[in-house]
């Protein structure tokens, strides 16, 4: 009799690991349209859009509205794993602009032709694997027309070689230079384009405060990861110019509990230590820093614009801390000409009234990848079969995507650059009373 | 016997030799840092906090090991979640003062996870105890995905914030001291570590039923034929191991920021730590955890910091190629011998 119980447990048990491991592998979406739906011939997002043709006949439109096909983005960001914190606002960004594309019921073609635009939300679980076989999924079973995906730079890297070869429009909102162009041979990646600046753009501009503070002796200490490498490589590049040197180089473990490097920044020397980490790994290493050298300022990357950074090492840690972020940080100081103004403030009420918590440049870089996709396939006559259409989106990507207006920037567009944001798409901040403040170069 | 002693003598001689080589190669190595005598007992120290959690860890591996002869790779979950629990009930809205809120956190998780621990024996370990200890162990490495994979879907990916035992605020209380920096909280696990380690001898040694538990270690049919039921012993163990465990994540939370994935490393730690002691001493553990922590912090200091964790799997091998019976341990053969006879 009890083995009889034993077995129903362990075939319960069996059977939990089963639906949990599953479950990791379909789209997160409960919120978001199900991949299923699009079986069903007549979307029914469609019934509570603008006047539908059986409606409104009468209507001064000359021509009578069409629905054309549903079109599909595939959309994978970091919702779990150590990547969740930058994930997470991305997810949230992309359930909140699937809410507004099925109110707006999707979008109008240049023939007039209306499209609903689905977002299919997967998870990569911050995990290279995951993401390539939910990128393969999304191309080969889903049939999307443009795939969106990889919140940080090893994710993202791992994703090119798939969608470079189904030749598939890809949009990546993770740092790296590399996504977009092979470093070594300096050829831009045909099907690739990204969203977050790049780490270059965030080590010129600690170049400039460092040069500002009189710092030239600099430690560097990065997370051991895609990013942490890449702050590494771009602060190499862009400190030598300005005349600071990197007296100590390291690298550290997310999940570290003793931090050794604390003892060689020590004794290197340095005047500064700029830190190329996420959280909660910034903030680790911020908290070791601080314990046992309080007086060393610490200057972040752009991968700490969040609360996150801040609450995970407490206010009175994070006190004075600088780092580069996007202008969405700071939007409501920003004066009312720049091009950005109006998305950044509507951006920034939709997402707090959205989730009710405070905006970060995180949820910016998949607004900006999620816009650039609903933009591209809004400009597809219908008719095409799906080679066609990807293909039309890279290139309508390439030429025309031109003073785009996003949260990270101003995007142009080009076959010779898929990111076009540079130094002026980033602004300096610092804690101040627990939160994110503008920190303008005349107060440096 | 007096061969034994030779070799004995030998062998210390051997290991002096070995570790003035590796003090000559660190000071060597440090000098070219500018290292001084502040920087060696820094990372001594921190090496030293470190290793009392994986000494704490390593402790649960080698109860189990001792009375099942199974190595628990689960052993890490129950650090995920003796950490995770106590955030999630320390998070509760309860009108309670903060540390007396924190205790009862504490006691309830640890109470919480070491139901969890006899759950696994009972409904994994247990309906397999006629396989083979291989099995056992792959059947362990099963349950600590399983429950990571379930941590995940219950507390999401999000790194939580736990107070620190002393100020019970985020922040803790740091001492300095000629040039060092000691956090309160290293005290608390120093003191957690040699407090586990005194009540789990007393167990062992003075109690009926941690008695029965070493004769089931020693020998299970002997034990089995005087009416100690290794099943029940088996329960016993797991039961002890998950506390063990969960106190190890509770201590460890404040410096570090839980999540659902922090068992993983901290558990691998614990077991190198437990295989340099030997596997079947709970002494043996600690002195391996503690030295573990020690030498690979002080490694990663002078050498590169980013290749702390490969310091640790490189101990690992020398250990089981070398003194595979672990620090303190005697060599296999001997007691196998010796149980024949």
């Amino acid at each position: 009799m009890s083995r009889k119980i034993h077995h129903l447990v362990v075939l319960l048990t069996i059977a939990a690991l089963i639906v949990a491991a599953c479950g990791q592998a379909t789209p997160v979406a409960t919120e978001a349209p199900s991949p299923t739906d699009t079986q069903a011939p007549p979307p029914p997002v469609e019934t509570q859009a603008p006047p539908t043709p059986t409606e409104a006949p009468p209507e001064p439109t000359p021509t009578e509205e069409m629905i054309g096909e549903t079109y599909k983005i595939g959309f994978a960001p970091a919702i779990t794993g150590p990547g969740a914190s930058l994930g997470a606002p991305e997810h949230e960004t992309g359930q909140m602009l699937s809410e507004q594309l099925n109110a707006q019921g999707g979008v109008v073609g240049p023939d007039g032709v209306r499209h609903p635009v689905e977002i299919l939300i997967f998870d990569t679980e911050t995990n290279p694997d995951v993401a390539v076989s939910v990128v393969r999924r999304m191309i080969e079973e889903e049939n999307v027309q443009v795939v969106v995906a990889g919140t940080t730079t090893g994710i993202s890297m791992a994703i090119v070689p798939i969608i470079t070869e189904a030749q598939i429009p890809y949009i990546s909102m993770a740092s790296s230079g590399a996504i977009v162009k092979d470093p070594d041979t300096g050829v831009v990646r045909e099907w690739a384009f990204k969203t977050a600046q790049d780490n270059f753009a965030s080590a010129q501009w600690q170049a400039l405060y460092l040069t500002a503070q009189g710092y030239t002796q600099v430690c560097h200490l990065s997370e051991n990861s895609g990013y942490g490498a890449d702050t590494l490589a771009q602060a190499k590049r862009a400190f030598e110019p300005a005349g600071i040197q990197i007296v100590y180089e390291d690298s550290f473990e997310r999940t570290g509990t003793e931090f050794p490097q604390v003892a060689s920044v020590q004794t290197s020397g340095c005047q500064a230590v700029v830190v190329g980490a996420i959280p909660p790994a910034s903030s680790n290493v911020s908290i070791a820093l601080r314990d046992a050298l309080p007086d060393l300022p610490i200057v972040h990357g752009h991968g700490t614009c969040n609360q996150d950074h801040i609450d995970l090492m407490g206010a009175a840690v994070a006190e004075g801390m600088v780092s580069p972020c996007g202008k969405v940080m700071v939007s409501d100081t920003l004066p009312d000409d720049d091009p950005q103004k109006d998305v950044l403030v509507k951006y920034v009420d939709d997402y707090t009234a959205f989730t009710g918590k405070p905006v970060n440049t995180f949820g910016g870089h998949g607004w900006d990848a999620l816009m650039l996709a609903v933009t591209a396939v809004a400009s597809l006559p219908d008719g095409l079969d799906l080679a066609a259409q990807r293909a039309a989106i890279r290139d309508f990507l390439e030429t025309g995507v031109k003073d785009w207006p996003g949260i990270s920037g101003v995007y142009n567009l080009s076959p010779e650059d898929h990111f076009s944001l540079g130094f002026d798409s980033l602004t300096f901040v610092k804690v101040e009373n627990g939160a994110w403040v503008f920190f303008p170069e005349d107060q440096w | 016997m007096k061969r034994s002693t030779y070799q004995n003598k030998y062998q210390i001689l051997r290991y002096i030799l070995i570790f003035l080589i590796l003090a000559i190669l660190v000071v060597v190595l440090g000098s070219r840092k500018n290292f001084g005598p502040l920087q060696y007992a820094q990372l001594s120290l921190d090496g030293l906090r470190g290793g009392a959690i994986y000494a704490l860890i390593a402790m649960g591996f080698v109860i189990v090991f001792n009375v099942t002869g199974i190595i628990n790779f689960a052993q890490g979950a129950f650090v995920t979640l003796g950490a995770m629990f106590t955030v999630t009930f320390y998070n509760l809205n309860a009108p309670l003062p903060k540390s007396l809120h924190l205790l009862l956190s504490v006691i309830a998780a640890i109470l919480v996870t070491t139901c969890i621990g006899v759950l696994v024996e009972r409904l994994t370990i247990y309906p397999a105890r006629k396989s083979s200890p291989l099995t056992l162990i792959i059947i362990t490495v099963g349950v600590f995905i399983t429950i990571q994979g379930l941590s995940l879907l219950v507390w999401g990916a999000d790194a939580y914030v736990f107070p620190a035992f002393t100020t019970l605020e985020m922040s803790d209380r740091v001492f300095r001291w000629l040039g060092m920096v000691i956090k309160a909280q290293s005290f608390w696990i120093w003191g957690i570590m040699v407090l586990v380690l005194v009540c789990i001898a007393y167990f062992f040694n003075f109690t009926l039923l941690g008695r029965a538990m070493r004769a089931c270690a020693v020998n299970r049919l002997g034990a089995r034929l005087v009416g100690i039921s290794p099943g029940r012993m088996s329960l016993v163990s797991f039961g002890i191991a998950a506390a063990v465990g969960a106190i190890g994540g509770i201590v460890v939370a404040p410096i570090i920021r839980p999540s659902y994935d922090m068992g993983l490393s901290l558990g691998l730690k614990g077991f190198v730590a437990a295989i340099m002691g030997g596997l079947v001493s709970t002494p043996g553990a600690v002195l391996g955890g503690l030295l573990l922590g020690f030498l690979e912090n002080v490694a990663a200091g002078v050498t590169k910091a980013g290749l702390k964790d490969i310091f640790a799997f490189i101990l690992l091998i020398l250990t089981l190629l070398f003194r595979p019976q672990g620090l303190l341990g005697v060599r296999k053969t001997t007691v196998e011998t010796d149980g024949a006879h």
